[in-house]
C-alpha cells in the first residue's frame, strides 16, 4: 500500500516536473520568438524626430510614402517635440542607448553633440549623391559644418530682417526706410511715444547680433580663438542702445523676451521696427488683423547683416541604418519632399530648385509672406552670429548675461564687457 | 548520600537554560521579519530613486561626464568651477535662499488669515475656501496669470498704479532686475498662502478652548494669549509650514520658468532652474550634478536647522503616545 503510494507520488512528482519543463519550453519559446520579432522589427526602422511641427502629417506621410518605394521593408516611426523639449528628451535617449536616427536641430544647438561625437559626419553621403549636394544652397550648407564636417541636412531656412510697422512711420512722418543704423535708430526715436516704442530686436540665439556687425564688431577673432567683442566701439554701442532702451526707444522686451513677448508687442501695433527672422511675419499676422503687405514692410536690416536660425536634418553617431536614414534625409530636404514641406509650413527649403516653385506658390496664395521669403535669399555672403562654436550654448550663456545687465542699466557697459570678455576667453580656451 | 545523589538530576535540570526556541519560531523574530516585509517595498522603491540615483549622482559630480564620450575622473574639478569661477552659482545659491526666506512671510500672513478665519465671522467658509483656492491651482496656470497681472503695458497692476496715479508709466516687474524677484516670490507666496492657512487653522482648532478660558480668568490679554498659548501651541504646525516653505523654494521650478525663464540676467533662477539649464540647455551633466550635490547640502542643512528648532523631534513617534 505504502509502495503503491509512493509509485503514485513518484509518477505524480514525474508529470509535474514534465508539464514544469513544458511550461518553461513554451515561455522560452515564446519569449525567443517575441524577441526576435521585436529585434526585427526594431531592425527595420528608422526614427525621425521633428521641431514643433505637429500639424504637419500629411506631408510628412508623403515622406513615408516616397522612402517606403525605394525601402519597403522599413518602417518609419515620427516623434514630434517642442524645441524646449527636444535637447533634454535627445540627451536622455542618448544615454539609454536609443537615440533617433534622424532628429531636426535649430540654431547652434547641434554643435555641442558634433563636437563631442553625437553626431554622424554627412560629408562622405555629400560628396557621394552630388545630384542632391548640388541642388542645396552651398552657403546653407556651410552653416552646418564644424571642423570641415557637415553634420545638417538643411530643410528650411529662416534668418534676421527688419519688419517696419509702416502706419506707425507714416504717423511719425517718416517716407524712406533706414539705411544705416543710425537713421534706424533716430527713426525709431520719432516714433516713439507713450505706450509706443520705436524699435524692438529677438535676442536668442545670436539674433541680436547684426546690430553689433554693421557697427563693425566682431565677437570672436577670426581663428575663432580668443574674444574680440570688448573695444571702445562696443562700449559706444552698448551704452548707446542702454540709453535707448532706457528712454522707451527701444522696448525692453527687447532684451528680457524670448520669442511670443516680442512677437506679440510687435503684433500689438505698438513698436515701429522689429528685428527678427522670417517666420515671425506669419505669427504676427495670425494675431494681428491690421497686418498686410501695405502695413507691414519686410526689408534687409541696414547694411545687410542677418544671423541664420535655419533647420537641418542631423543624424546620430548612434543610428543602426545611416543609408536608409540619410536616404529619407534627401526625399525630406530635396526635390517634391522640400516643396511639399515648404508649402505646408509657409517657408523656404535649403533646396535652390525647390524654392523657385515655392517663391511661384507664395506669389499665387500668400503674396504678403513674399517679402519677407525674398530676403531670406539675400545676401548670404553677410551672415553673423554662426560661429561654430563647441561649446555655443555655454559661451551665449556666459556672454549674454553680462550684455543684458548692461542694457537694462544694472552694470556699466565697461563692467558687463570686462567681465564677458574674461567668461568668454576662459570657456573658448577650454574647447 | 542518596538523598544527595537523588538531587543532583534535580538541581541540574533547574539550572539547564530553558529549551531554546528556533531563531525563526520566536515571536520577535517573527514580528520583526513582518515588519521588514512590510517596509520592502518602500524601502526598495526609495533606494532605487532616491539612494541610488544620488549616489550615482555624487559620482558624477566627481567625472568629466557627457553622453557621446566616455567618463573621466576630474576629482573637485567641478566643485572648484562652482565654489570659485561660476558667479552666477553665487547668484542662483543667494536667490535660493531669498527664496526660502520668504517662506516665513508667507507663513505670517497665512497665520493672520488663519486666525481671522477662525473667529466667528459670518461666512468664516466661504472665506477658507476662497483663499485655499489659490493652492490647487497648477503651478503653470499661476505663472501665466501673474505674467499677465505683472505685464507693463497691459497687466491689471500697471493698469491700477496708473489709473490711481501713483505711477505714469508702467513698471516691466519681470524684466527689472531688482523686482523680478521679489514680485515672483510673490506669486509663490500666493499660491501656497491657502495650505499655509489650512494647515494654520487646523492647529488653532486643536487648542483646547479651557486654556484661554483661564488664561482670560487669569487676566490675560489677547496679546499675552497669542503669544504665550497660541503660538507655542501650533508650532507642529509651523514647522510643518516652514518644511513646506523650504521644499516650495526647491521645486518652484515651474512657476520660475514661465514667468521668467530664471531672468533677466540670473536674477530669478534658482538652484533649481540652473541645475537644469546647465545639464539640458548646456549639456554640462556633470558641473549639474556638483550643483545638485550643493542642494542636497543645502537643503540638509536648513532641514537640521528647521529640526533643531522644532525642538529636535520633528517626526518622532513618542512611545505610548
Amino acid at each position: 500500500m505504502n509502495e503503491g503510494g509512493t509509485a503514485r507520488r513518484d509518477k505524480g512528482g514525474r508529470n509535474v516536473k514534465k508539464f514544469a519543463m513544458l511550461l518553461a519550453a513554451g515561455a522560452m519559446a515564446l519569449t525567443a520568438g517575441f524577441m526576435t520579432g521585436g529585434a526585427n522589427a526594431a531592425d527595420k526602422k528608422i526614427t525621425v524626430v521633428t521641431w514643433n511641427i505637429p500639424y504637419y502629417k500629411d506631408g510628412f506621410q508623403k515622406w513615408v510614402d516616397a522612402f517606403k518605394k525605394i525601402h519597403p521593408d522599413f518602417d518609419v516611426e515620427r516623434i514630434d517635440m517642442k524645441g524646449t523639449e527636444l535637447p533634454a528628451w535627445y540627451q536622455t535617449q542618448v544615454v539609454a542607448g536609443t537615440p533617433p536616427d534622424i532628429l531636426d536641430l535649430q540654431g547652434g544647438i547641434w554643435l555641442e553633440y558634433a563636437s563631442q561625437g553625437g553626431l554622424t559626419d554627412l560629408t562622405p553621403y555629400l560628396k557621394r549623391d552630388k545630384e542632391y549636394t548640388d541642388r542645396i544652397y552651398p552657403e546653407v550648407l556651410n552653416n552646418w559644418v564644424y571642423e570641415g564636417k557637415n553634420y545638417g541636412a538643411p530643410m528650411y531656412i529662416s534668418k534676421t530682417l527688419l519688419f517696419l510697422n509702416r502706419k506707425m512711420m507714416k504717423e511719425a512722418g517718416i517716407e524712406k526706410d533706414p539705411t544705416s543704423f543710425d537713421e534706424m535708430m533716430a527713426d525709431a526715436e520719432k516714433m516713439t511715444g507713450p505706450g509706443k516704442s520705436g524699435f524692438m530686436t529677438l535676442n536668442f540665439d545670436w539674433l541680436y547680433w547684426p546690430l553689433f556687425k554693421m557697427n563693425g564688431i566682431d565677437f570672436v577673432t577670426p581663428d575663432l580663438k580668443k574674444a574680440a567683442f570688448n573695444t571702445p566701439k562696443t562700449v559706444a554701442l552698448v551704452k548707446r542702445l542702454a540709453d535707448l532702451t532706457k528712454k522707451g526707444v527701444i522696448d525692453k522686451i527687447s532684451w528680457t523676451g524670448r520669442w511670443v513677448e516680442p512677437n506679440g508687442a510687435f503684433a500689438a501695433g505698438t513698436v515701429g521696427m522689429l528685428h527678427a527672422h522670417a517666420p515671425a511675419y506669419l505669427w504676427f499676422k495670425s494675431k494681428a488683423d491690421w497686418v498686410n503687405s501695405d502695413t507691414v514692410g519686410a526689408i534687409n536690416l541696414p547694411g545687410d547683416w542677418s544671423t541664420p536660425n535655419s533647420h537641418a536634418f542631423v543624424m546620430s553617431a548612434g543610428s543602426k541604418h545611416p543609408e536608409e536614414a540619410w536616404d529619407f534625409m534627401k526625399i525630406a530636404t530635396s526635390g517634391d519632399g522640400a516643396v511639399t514641406f515648404g508649402e505646408q509650413t509657409n517657408n523656404l527649403m535649403g533646396d535652390k530648385i525647390a524654392d523657385q516653385e515655392l517663391m511661384k506658390y507664395f506669389e499665387k496664395n500668400i503674396p504678403a509672406v513674399v517679402p519677407a521669403l525674398k530676403t531670406q535669399l539675400e545676401h548670404f555672403d553677410k551672415l553673423t552670429g554662426n560661429w561654430p562654436f563647441a561649446k555655443d550654448a555655454e559661451i551665449k550663456d556666459a556672454f549674454y548675461p553680462e550684455l543684458q545687465a548692461a542694457l537694462l542699466g544694472q552694470k556699466s557697459a565697461e563692467d558687463a564687457l570686462n567681465a564677458a570678455e574674461q567668461k568668454v576667453n576662459r570657456i573658448l580656451q577650454s574647447q | 548520600m542518596a538523598a544527595g545523589t537523588a538531587s543532583a538530576p534535580a538541581l541540574d535540570q533547574r539550572r539547564r537554560p530553558p529549551a531554546k526556541t528556533p531563531f525563526f519560531a520566536r515571536r520577535r523574530t517573527r514580528d520583526l521579519t513582518l515588519i521588514w516585509l512590510f517596509l520592502l517595498p518602500s524601502l526598495v522603491i526609495f533606494a532605487l530613486y532616491r539612494i541610488i540615483p544620488l549616489g550615482w549622482n555624487v559620482l558624477l559630480s566627481l567625472e568629466f561626464w557627457s553622453p557621446y564620450k566616455p567618463a573621466r575622473f576630474a576629482g573637485l574639478y567641478h566643485y572648484q568651477e562652482m565654489l570659485f569661477y561660476d558667479d552666477a552659482f553665487w547668484k542662483v545659491f543667494w536667490n535660493t535662499i531669498i527664496f526660502m526666506a520668504s517662506a516665513p512671510v508667507g507663513i505670517a500672513l497665512a497665520l493672520g488669515v488663519a486666525l481671522l478665519v477662525n473667529t466667528r465671522v459670518p461666512g468664516r467658509g466661504v472665506y477658507r475656501t476662497i483663499v485655499f483656492m489659490s493652492y490647487p491651482v497648477m503651478t503653470v496656470a499661476v505663472g501665466i496669470i501673474w505674467q499677465w497681472l505683472y505685464n507693463e503695458k497691459v497687466g491689471l497692476i500697471n493698469y491700477a498704479l496708473i489709473s490711481l496715479g501713483v505711477i505714469n508709466r508702467g513698471i516691466p516687474f519681470l524684466q527689472d532686475f531688482d523686482l523680478a524677484l521679489p514680485a515672483v516670490i510673490l506669486a509663490s507666496i500666493w499660491q501656497v498662502i491657502g495650505f499655509y492657512m489650512i494647515i494654520l487653522l487646523t492647529g488653532l482648532q486643536s487648542i483646547p478652548p479651557n486654556l484661554y478660558e483661564a488664561a482670560s480668568i487669569d487676566g490675560a490679554s489677547a496679546a499675552q494669549s497669542f503669544w504665550r498659548i497660541t503660538l507655542p501651541l501650533i508650532r507642529p504646525s509651523l514647522f510643518l509650514c516652514f518644511v513646506v516653505g523650504i521644499i516650495n523654494s526647491f521645486t518652484a521650478f515651474d512657476l520660475i520658468f514661465v514667468m521668467t525663464g530664471g531672468g533677466p540676467g540670473h536674477a530669478t533662477d534658482l538652484l533649481v532652474t540652473y541645475i537644469y539649464s546647465s545639464a539640458f540647455k548646456l549639456s554640462k551633466f556633470d558641473y549639474a550634478a556638483a550643483m545638485t550635490v550643493a542642494n542636497f547640502l543645502l537643503f540638509l542643512g536648513l532641514a537640521f536647522v528647521a529640526n533643531r528648532l522644532a525642538g529636535g523631534e520633528a517626526g518622532a513617534i513618542k512611545r505610548g503616545a
